[in-house]
């Protein structure tokens, strides 16, 4: 492979200076002149009927403006996301605890927030549902279609009852998991700037720019060219700012658009925890069949996600939970059948993992069930049962040569002293001691089930002091794309790494890019980039060379171009002389570049074929002790192996690994978001807990890196897979140390504490 | 957050001006409850009177029979100071567990027990220090065991504007260890904790204290346990025996938090760890 000068460096984050000065302008910083401020009146029941909505005693507030209801949209109140279920703002039903009713505006935020609470919403409140498996009874309150089922796929394949009746061993269990909160620094916030001749323009802490256009443009009936979506510095998102900020932002809009001055919507973290989108709590019931060899024979899966009141972002969440329901194995027969189910509460959406850490919670902890029976250690039993590159999987898509699952298997079983520890779980005092192992695969980018928003654009422009700037339609949200994808530009046109700059998203400045999800911004912008940058390059370097040739330079030599330097037979130009050279021989220096998945074969009918386009791949190892008299477990090491193609910057890489491995932990023991009665019982973080820097484990993470051909220096995705893992290889150690087969996600002291009991 | 905040400079002051005041009134001192609450909605006084830095209310300081604390002192200051770090060992093995170190350096001791939760830490050490509460009401001050302050949840035998100086703890050589139970290694609401003082000759506890956190209504001082375990030689089957007897002693709640069951059986292992803690 060609010497690469700035991919696969640590190249210091973008934006560090910035965060860590504290001079970064988040949505909250944003001042503009003559400024309102709105705050949302609540629906304080799981399901209710408006009967009116007064602000009488409201009006009363000094600084207060006015209140904005569905009245007052111009457009279509019905939020362009999947399936369109999601009024703007609710005309006659509010469907949970939490759903935004209607928005005050006043001069300040504390009088919109003291004014929104004195709005009086007469409701009558209707029957609800609150559990999903409830939900899909037939007897059951209807509270969305006729089934209350949003979204159902299926794979099916081979003879599954066949292959059970002949099976040497199998397994069966029920496994579920609880809500996770994304717990972002910064919550959702949005302010929208009316502009003369009837545009808005909206700032938006957001992964997804382009579904805020949407959703704006639609709730004010404007054509998209009136609106400008500018995106800011975003404090975090893991999924949780892909749909709602849509939502959030087209409210701002709203109020705008009828006070006819800015209005800034900034949440409260109580509101959003009782609003926002979450990961779905998860149901799953799992049986494998294998023969006496050892070798996976059939899987069955009825999967269950709990979508809340509207269906938002569920039937996508669904389908990668279905494609990867079965793990990374081969085998034979398959049924697989899954179902998100309508209630009223809180509507999950995407989260980090996007319906695959539920399942795989699941099916790996059942994979070392089944291991156990046919009296193979789980590692051998994996091996044996492992994708390798030209398997199929459970759709009967072929891997291809990337693909270092096995690798990534033996480096974790090797590193972790796995062999020793397994067989010989140890006990000192009341602490157990345990490991555990998972493995996983990943689709990168959005697949069959999303196949027309995976596409990317890029605007890369060279201004004739040799700067570069770099407009792309995916986000920075923490995750580095900032840094990555100025990597892959310097890299591409030899410019310095210090004087190209990557802005947040501006969608009037790139097409539609879809969303910042599925961990494919790396190969989605950086393969728009890359498009965008190779014509300019090309002429960078032909102009390089005429340079060295005209300083003399000797031609027989091959020219080499990097660190942002040219040389050849011992002449060299920099970067900025090229560049000036360019401007004065008045050639084009900016370009646009498109990137299109490439096409998918996935039937739903019965989920067979290509689901998505390329796979990552992790496998993870963990340590715990568990307490014996109180069931707390601390994980005291993770060791990690991950395939995700060539890595842009290992630094950066590490850092999602680390934040991944410790959100999914966090996610095993700790978070429990609960619900009493359709009533969300500890919306904070006094009682909704995350993991700590003293919670945290230590870490072993290994790259290895199978290039994918497609991706930009053969880089594929990686932002989401370091967390699927964790939980299982967590409740697998749990078991290795004490026996205990925790079945459910948070694996709560009291639960473990509970099976020790059973004995 | 209330449109007026008073802070008087003085003990003197404040009763001036208290009468002048809204009636929806509380006293802020850390602010870490307070604040809190507030940005839950569930604060809606109409004025908070700013008492932190009070110069009555602040310093630790050490008579000829007790350690006084002062109540606005802050939780971070406890670990710094001689005397407590003398005289109060269970207080000082409570610290760590007091929420995180940045709400240490807000929160106080007096707002700690002001604020009347049965999960207080420093509460909980305090009662098993056999600490007293001083308490003032314009000129009248009184004196309360610090186990008799608390009447319920949230509820206090504090009156209106009466206000928490400070806490004395006897000074009387001991020993001790707070052990916890919280959602995770620091920086939680406890499941159960327990605080234990004790006076030691050998291995014989002349005189226990036994107070626990998050399984009563109030802050627990477990009299029976305690009394059973005056005397005792500590040993691997009196650390089980006070740990059933603290399990009868208790009355835990089902919530969001844990369940009573677990909460129950937990302070028994804390207790039975906390006395095996002191025998090593």
């Amino acid at each position: 492979m060609e010497k690469l000068s700035y991919v696969g460096k640590s190249l210091p984050r973008k934006d560090a200076e910035i965060k860590a000065t504290g001079a970064a302008q988040y949505a909250a910083d944003r001042e503009f002149s003559g400024m309102l401020h709105a705050a949302a009146v609540r629906s304080p029941r799981p399901r209710i009927k408006i009967l009116s909505i007064s602000d009488a005693k409201a009006r009363k507030v000094p600084g207060y403006v006015t209140l904005v209801t569905h009245k007052d949209i111009k457009g279509v109140n019905k939020w362009p996301v999947v399936m369109q279920d999601y009024p703007f703002l609710p005309e006659g039903e509010a469907r949970f605890a939490g759903e935004t009713v209607a928005l005050v505006v006043a001069g300040t935020a504390r009088a919109a927030r003291k004014a929104a609470s004195l709005v009086e919403i007469k409701y009558r409140e209707l029957p609800s549902v609150d559990d999903p498996l409830k939900a899909l009874e037939k007897g059951a309150v209807k509270i969305y279609g006729k089934d209350n089922v949003i979204s159902s796929f299926v794979i099916k394949k081979g003879s599954v009852d066949g292959a059970f009746a002949k099976a040497a061993f199998t397994v069966e269990g029920e496994f579920s998991t609880n809500y996770q909160v994304h717990a972002y620094l910064e919550t959702q916030g949005s302010i929208a700037v009316p502009e003369a001749g009837g545009g808005m323009t909206v700032h938006s802490s957001t992964q997804c720019p382009f579904y805020v256009l949407d959703a704006v443009a639609a709730a004010l009936g404007l054509p998209y060219h009136k609106v400008k979506v500018l995106q800011t510095v975003t404090g975090g998102g893991f999924g949780g700012k892909e749909d709602v900020p849509a939502l959030v932002a087209s409210h701002a809009a709203l109020c705008a658009a009828k006070t006819g001055r800015p209005v800034k919507l900034i949440y409260g973290r109580k509101e959003d925890f009782q609003s926002m989108s979450k990961r779905h709590p998860g149901w799953a019931r799992v049986a494998y069949a294998a023969d006496r060899n050892g070798k996976i024979t059939a899987c069955r899966v009825k999967y269950v996600l709990d979508g809340g009141a509207y269906s938002t972002l569920s039937p996508i969440v669904l389908w990668r939970g279905t494609v990867h329901a079965a793990g990374p194995y081969k085998i034979p027969n398959v049924d697989i059948e899954t179902f998100a189910a309508a209630t009223n509460k809180v509507p999950a959406g995407a989260f980090r993992g996007f319906g695959q850490p539920q399942i795989c919670f699941a099916q790996e902890s059942l994979i070392d069930e089944l291991a156990g029976k046919a009296g193979l250690d789980p590692v051998q039993f994996r091996l044996k049962n492992l994708l390798n590159p030209g398997d199929r999987t459970v759709t009967s898509q072929r891997l291809k040569s990337s693909c270092g699952l096995s690798e990534l298997v033996q480096a974790v079983r090797k590193r972790s002293g796995w062999d020793k520890k397994a067989g010989s779980p140890r006990v000192r005092g009341d602490i157990a001691s345990g490991i555990g192992f998972s493995a996983a695969y990943y689709g990168v980018g959005l697949g069959a089930k999303g196949r027309y928003l995976d596409r990317a654009g890029a605007y890369v422009n060279v201004y004739k002091d040799s700067s570069v700037n770099v407009n792309v339609g995916n986000a920075e949200m923490g995750q580095g794309a900032l840094t990555v994808l100025a990597q892959i530009a310097a890299e591409t046109l030899n410019a310095p790494y210090e004087s190209v700059r990557v802005e947040e998203v501006d969608s009037s400045k790139v097409p539609d890019s879809g969303p910042t999800v599925a961990s494919r911004t790396t190969l989605m912008s950086g393969n728009a980039i890359i498009e965008a940058a190779t014509p300019i390059r090309e002429r960078v370097f032909r102009t390089a060379y005429s340079m060295l040739t005209g300083m003399g330079a000797d031609a027989s030599e091959k020219m080499i171009a990097a660190g942002g330097v040219f040389s050849m037979g011992g002449k060299s130009v920099p970067f900025k002389a090229v560049v000036a050279e360019c401007w004065s021989r008045r050639l084009k220096m900016a370009e646009q570049g498109w990137y299109a998945a490439p096409r998918t074969t996935f039937r739903m009918r019965d989920g067979q074929g290509d689901a998505y386009v390329i796979y990552s791949y992790s496998a993870d190892a963990a340590e715990v002790e568990v307490d014996l008299k109180t069931g707390v477990t601390r994980v005291k090491k993770i060791w990690a192996a991950y395939d995700v193609g060539k890595i842009v910057n290992p630094r950066l890489a590490l850092g999602q690994a680390q934040g991944g491995i410790l959100q999914g932990m966090s996610w095993a023991l700790y978070e429990n978001l609960v619900y009493k009665n359709g009533i969300m019982v500890n919306p904070n973080f006094t009682d909704y807990v995350i993991a700590t820097t003293a919670d945290k484990p230590e870490y072993d993470i290994t790259f290895i890196e199978k290039p994918y051909a497609e991706g930009p220096y053969r880089a594929k995705g990686m932002g989401e897979v370091p967390l699927i893992g964790v939980a299982p290889a967590v409740a697998n150690a749990i078991k290795n140390a004490c026996g205990a087969r925790v079945k459910s996600v948070p694996l709560l002291p009291e639960k473990v504490w509970k099976e020790l009991k059973k004995g | 957050m209330p449109e007026f905040i008073a802070k008087p400079a003085s003990l003197k002051e404040l009763w001036k001006q208290l009468p002048s005041l809204p009636a929806s009134r509380r006293y802020l001192a850390g602010g870490t409850d307070l604040v809190t609450a507030d940005n839950a909605g569930a604060e809606t006084s109409e004025c908070w009177v700013d008492i932190g830095d009070l110069p009555e209310l602040n310093g630790v300081r050490e008579t000829s029979s007790a350690v006084f604390i002062g109540s606005a002192v802050k939780v971070s200051e406890l670990e710094r100071s001689a005397p407590v770090r003398k005289w109060c060992p269970v207080l000082l093995a409570a610290v760590p567990h007091f929420a995180s170190p940045s709400l240490r350096n807000m929160a106080t001791l007096g707002g700690n027990a002001a604020n009347a939760s049965p999960c207080a830490d420093g509460v909980c050490a305090l009662v098993a220090e056999d600490a007293c509460v001083s308490l003032a009401l314009g000129g009248k001050r009184r004196r309360l065991p610090l186990k008799d302050l608390f009447s319920g949840p949230k509820r206090t035998a504090l009156k209106k504007d009466e206000l928490i100086l400070g806490f004395e703890v006897p000074k009387r050589p001991h020993t001790g260890a707070y052990l916890k139970l919280g959602p995770r290694a620091r920086f939680g609401i406890s499941k159960a904790a327990v605080a234990l003082a004790a006076e030691l000759s050998g291995r014989r506890l002349t005189r226990a204290a036994v107070a626990l956190g998050s399984v009563a209504p109030v802050p627990l001082y477990a009299a029976r346990t305690s009394e059973w375990l005056a005397g005792r030689t500590l040993s691997a089957e009196t650390a089980a025996a006070a740990a059933s007897l603290v399990m009868s002693e208790v009355s835990p709640i089902t919530d969001a938090r844990s369940e009573a069951a677990y909460r129950r059986e937990m302070c028994g292992v804390l207790l039975s760890r906390a006395l095996e803690s002191l025998a090593a």
